[in-house]
């Protein structure tokens, strides 16, 4: 059972990603704000008693839960499912090379041409940005994945998916925020 | 070209998973610098979660205790508004089978004393009971009277 610190800890540790990740679904600060509150009362109320190892999941469940309900409350569920189906194809991408374009990143996050002049903060923006612009699913996926380093199976239950569709997500997501880094003078 | 896919293929995975974690990396950095009303408004959101945490653990064992003692027949602590709606849907039901027993406890009562009131007056009559087995006088008792 989680105590009243550990349950702090963990919150604390995790309300800040939570409250992005919903605030790139539902696009509105404010709403965002509540419905991470309301994921960590339903946490405290239902599962306090619950191992600390188990939260994370529970949480993030529970996170994508109350995004989905919010959505419903909206009234815009045929917008939020036409945002949640994945309409990029993978193969229209022309001669763009995305072991080219990583091998290049890979070097540092450094800036190319007229982009030398872009801050440190500019830069992260602009990540934020493009990760803000991947279609929700595979952002979804992408941030579950490599932001709450959850593995493929957890990504995959609290996605409500399986675990080929959770690497193909993450697949797409690096792919597109590879390309549009890149073009934005995000590489070496 | 299949060859050489197969062939990048590790390097592939493995450049995507550190351009994943460089962009995660940047992400967090980017949120640690949230605007100070949303970290405030976190931080009290979480406050009222831990606080309700702590509520729900210290309810639990009081609902325990009440159960408890209400299981033993103790009325100590008196049933919870739960016992008295209970209690009020099985009242009419109990009313009911008392009825019922008192009504066939009077019957039986009502049946005995006609019983000994016929005994009585037979027995207080000036002619014995054991005239009513003879055949001649029941043959008397069944003629028309005059």
């Amino acid at each position: 059972m989680a105590t009243d610190k550990e349950l702090s800890d963990f919150l604390r540790s995790a309300e800040k990603r939570a409250f992005k990740r919903t605030a790139y679904a539902v696009r509105d600060d404010d709403a965002a704000l509540d419905i991470v509150q309301d994921a960590m009362i339903r946490l405290a109320e239902k599962y306090a008693d619950r191992p600390m190892a188990e939260l994370p999941l529970i949480f993030g469940r529970i996170l994508s839960n109350a995004t989905m309900d919010w959505f419903r409350r909206q009234k815009v569920r045929h917008a939020a499912v036409q945002n949640f189906s994945d309409l990029e194809s993978a193969g229209g991408d022309g001669d763009f090379d995305l072991l080219e374009t990583l091998e290049a990143v890979d070097g540092s996050w450094a800036v190319q041409g007229p982009a030398d002049q872009l801050s440190r903060e500019q830069t992260l923006a602009l990540i934020d940005a493009e990760v803000a612009a991947l279609p929700a699913r595979q952002r979804e996926a992408f941030l579950l994945r490599y932001w709450e380093e959850l593995d493929t199976a957890e990504t995959a239950q609290i996605m409500g998916c399986s675990e080929g569709s959770v690497k193909t997500h993450c697949s797409r997501a690096v792919h597109a925020l590879a390309k549009s880094l890149a073009s934005k003078g995000l590489k070496p | 070209m299949n060859g050489s896919t197969r062939a990048h293929r590790p390097d592939l995975d493995a450049l995507q998973a550190r351009f994943s974690l460089r962009v995660a990396s940047g992400l967090s950095e980017r949120s640690d610098a949230l605007p100070h009303d949303i970290s405030e408004r976190l931080r009290v959101a979480r406050e009222q979660a831990v606080a309700r945490a702590r509520q729900t653990r210290l309810a639990q064992p009081a609902a325990a205790q009440q159960l408890s003692v209400q299981s033993q027949g103790s009325l100590a602590l008196g049933p919870s508004p739960s016992g008295w709606l209970r209690l009020a849907s099985v009242l009419p039901l109990m009313l009911l089978v008392l009825g019922l027993v008192m009504i066939q406890h009077l019957h039986e009562q009502a049946e005995i004393r006609a019983a000994a009131e016929i005994d009585a007056a037979l027995l207080a009559d000036d002619l014995p009971p054991e005239a009513y087995g003879d055949p001649g006088f029941v043959a008397y008792l069944n003629q028309p009277e005059p």
